[in-house]
């Protein structure tokens, strides 16, 4: 037992460097940027936890009293999205990649540590925290808010730290033999109960059954700030520190087996093709291998497309919504590698720039294909999400969701391809714990996609309400033309023999 | 049928001058390269020429400048002063010209991850415009650098030296009028070592220039003629490949590189 506490102290002190060795690689502009975001980080989360309380009909309204009975549904929705995301991870982000910590004594313990650290880095994780603690603010009222909010962070404490550990034993089971055919029966089946739930109009009674009630009601006991309120948070937090550990202990299991899956991947055998038409198919169709023969590309497809559906779906979302949702699955796929997506070719960037071809047709077959997965993905869920949308959309709504899946798509890879091309990063997109830039440049990315594309697709559900379906196509027009006019400059600046040297002496490092 | 009697007079003086110019002017030309990173200067005013059918060797310690020199002949490095001629086209102006007759090697990786080695040759044929028929020659190259039953495997599996082997193929198998080929020796077996020497002496018996950068001296005296040796991003030497052979040889160019 005093072996595994040292073990556990020694691995927890370990953090610490790995944290300071990842901040020393900041550079120029960007320390100064992580002080401001850390800064609006903790600004933000302070105000969405006091702010609510504060307004007419807090605690008191109709209102209140609706998100009152919303609240158990989101403590559930925070764990299992939370949940699913690591899974999508493979397990979580790295504090150090994979690749990087060979030379170094790093132990499973610290790499949980780490992972755990970095959950709260995604902008989905930071939206529903922050959504948590204003609809709490405003179910309870200002009345000893301290202590309410108090059980809320406890709660995001746990559903992270207790997402954490089933993810890793999720990947423990993905790394038996067969055991990527067991996961991914496991979550057939899940949705399978999902969508009989569903179809048995049986979801707000399963609901209903929630553990997270009696979380709510430990919250909401705050009030009083009585011996209820005080045990229950007490038991959440105990709940979080033993997941914490059960995580560590998983992750130690996990450690032990190589993840079959993506070695398979290495080195599976693929018949041969004819030789592609043109050049630009021959790009075309290398990019688009780099994309779907990549185990955890694939897997984060699958989870973005088919979630987010599944839940509009559970959640008879109507046509006239329907349309925010292509611009949060567009962006979540292009945060997988488009954000960074001349690292698609990894260390052979150097030959394929040797190679005698105009930059600006590679330029264009990387657009193409990161269109491609956009709009599949974006489809996909709309199909998903339809399916109990009550019958068939209208013709207005129909026009509104088919403009804003050409929209967000345009808009997220015009601005992928920017940064792609302004900032490129050195980063192992072979792992499915890895992403295309470091945590806080994703935070960064991640944010604006969901900020912009959110806005853009609460345009087109306004106009999915209008009588003349010709509203979202005219409102299609500008959005169009500013992604394409940004997709001009930046294949100008792709096309600039110093900027691509730049880029691909940068991402072929890895 | 007599086959001069298709050429005019002025077209025979064409090719003359032709075959004239291109025995007079080198494959590979450089003046005065320089090129700078920030700060840090990485090549300075090198001059290198390389004839057809040549052999020169970049040999230097780590960082000397050597992988840089390769990459701005390569077209992948634009330099920042100097002229730098391959087959005749200048890589600042007309890199695709320069891309389209020469072969590269990349000192590092070269490969994408999730690419067979028969995808690489045919996104490179495709983009070299060739003519039906590669596909015996590119078979042929990937038998003699053993890769032949690892043609249709994904690359990112492959080991340093598979990985080193399958880039002097793609560098080498279109037959390019100039091979560059940066550190192909490095984690290679013996094997793999010696068809990458019969590749150089193969193109060279085509008429192609080579140049080879590496930092295994016994190595680059096989495989050249010529040896210029680098330091700091200079020339500090040059001489017949044969006189940095043996003990002595490896004295002179430790004496260089000290």
């Amino acid at each position: 037992m005093t072996t595994i506490l040292a073990e556990a102290r020694r691995a927890s002190a370990d953090v610490h460097p790995l944290v300071a060795f990842r901040l020393a690689a900041l550079r120029g502009r960007s320390t100064p940027a992580v002080i401001a975001g850390a800064g609006l980080f903790f600004f933000m989360t302070a105000a969405f936890a006091v702010l609510p309380a504060l307004l007419d009909g807090a605690q008191s309204s109709d209102r209140a009293l609706s998100m009152l009975l919303l609240l158990p549904t989101a403590y559930l929705a925070f764990l299992v999205t939370t949940t699913f995301a690591i899974i999508g991870a493979g397990g979580g982000r790295e504090l150090l990649p994979r690749d990087e910590g060979v030379a170094f004594p790093v132990s499973p313990t610290t790499d949980h540590l780490g992972a755990l650290m970095l959950v709260p880095l995604n902008i989905a994780w930071i939206l529903q925290g922050w959504s948590l603690l204003g609809l709490t603010a405003f179910a309870a009222g200002a009345q000893n808010l301290w202590a309410v909010q108090i059980t809320t962070l406890a709660w995001l404490f746990f559903g992270t730290a207790l997402a954490q550990a089933i993810a890793w034993a999720v990947e423990g089971v993905r790394r038996l033999p067969h055991g990527s055919w067991v996961v991914k029966g496991g979550g057939a089946l899940l949705a399978l109960g999902t969508v009989s739930l569903v179809l048995a109009d049986n979801v707000t009674a399963a609901l209903d059954q929630s553990p997270t009630l009696d979380a709510v009601v430990v919250a909401l006991n705050g009030r009083h700030v009585n011996g209820r309120w005080a045990t229950g948070t007490a038991v959440i937090i105990v709940g979080g520190v033993m997941a914490v550990a059960v995580g560590a202990f998983v992750a130690h299991l996990v450690a032990r087996r190589p993840p079959l899956e993506e070695l398979q991947a290495d080195g599976r055998a693929i018949a041969p093709r004819a030789i592609a038409r043109s050049e630009l198919a021959a790009l075309v169709r290398t990019d688009r291998s780099s994309v779907w023969r990549s185990v955890p590309l694939r897997r984060g497809f699958l989870i973005l497309a088919l979630i987010p559906g599944l839940v509009a779906a559970a959640g008879q979302l109507e046509w006239e919504m329907l349309p925010v949702l292509p611009g949060l699955v567009a962006s979540g796929s292009a945060l997988l590698f488009g954000v960074n997506a001349w690292a698609l070719d990894g260390v052979g960037a150097v030959w394929r720039d040797s190679l005698p071809v105009r930059p600006d047709l590679v330029f264009a077959a990387r657009v193409w294909v990161l269109c491609e997965v956009l709009l599949v993905a974006s489809a996909l869920t709309l199909v998903v999400g339809g399916l109990r949308a009550g019958g068939l959309p209208t013709t207005s709504e129909a026009t509104a969701l088919l403009a804003t899946l050409v929209v967000v798509s345009l808009q997220v890879v015009a601005r992928s391809m920017h940064w792609s091309v302004r900032r490129p990063f050195a980063m192992d997109l072979r792992s499915a714990r890895g992403t295309p830039a470091p945590p806080l440049a994703m935070v960064t990315y991640s944010s604006y996609l969901a900020l912009t594309s959110t806005l853009t697709g609460m345009v087109f559900a306004v106009a999915a309400q209008a009588d003349d379906p010709r509203l979202s196509l005219v409102l299609a027009v500008p959005f169009l033309l500013a992604a394409v006019r940004r997709l001009a400059i930046t294949r100008r600046e792709w096309s600039t023999p110093d900027t691509r040297a730049y880029v691909v002496a940068t991402v072929s490092t890895r | 049928m007599d086959g001069r009697s298709h050429w005019s007079k002025g077209g025979v003086i064409a090719v003359l001058f032709g075959r004239l110019s291109q025995v007079s002017s080198p494959a590979i030309d450089v003046r005065a390269l320089h090129v700078q990173f920030g700060a840090v200067e990485a090549v300075r005013w090198l001059d290198l020429s390389v004839p057809a059918g040549g052999s020169t060797a970049l040999v230097g310690r780590n960082g000397a400048g050597k992988s840089t020199t390769m990459r701005v002949l390569a077209g992948v490095i634009p330099p920042v002063g100097g002229e730098v001629y391959v087959g005749g086209h200048d890589v600042r102006r007309d890199a695709l010209g320069a891309k389209r007759v020469s072969g590269y090697c990349p000192d590092v990786g070269g490969l994408v991850p999730r690419a067979t080695p028969w995808e690489h040759l045919q996104l490179s044929a495709r983009l070299r415009r060739l003519p039906p028929g590669w596909e015996e020659d590119a078979r042929d190259l990937l038998e003699r650098f053993d890769l032949g039953a690892a043609a249709h495997r994904v690359t990112s599996g492959f080991s340093h030296g598979m990985g080193r082997r399958m880039s002097v193929v793609l560098a080498a198998f279109h037959h390019p009028r100039v091979l560059l080929l940066d550190e192909p020796f490095d984690g290679v077996d013996p094997f793999g070592a010696e068809a990458t020497l019969d590749v150089i002496a193969d193109a060279r018996s085509r008429g192609a220039a080579v140049l080879v950068s590496t930092h295994l001296l016994e190595l680059a005296v096989q495989a050249s003629d010529e040896a210029v040796v680098l330091r700091s991003g200079m020339v500090v030497g040059a001489a017949q490949a044969n006189e940095l052979g043996g003990e002595a040889g490896a004295r002179a160019y430790r004496a260089l590189l000290a």
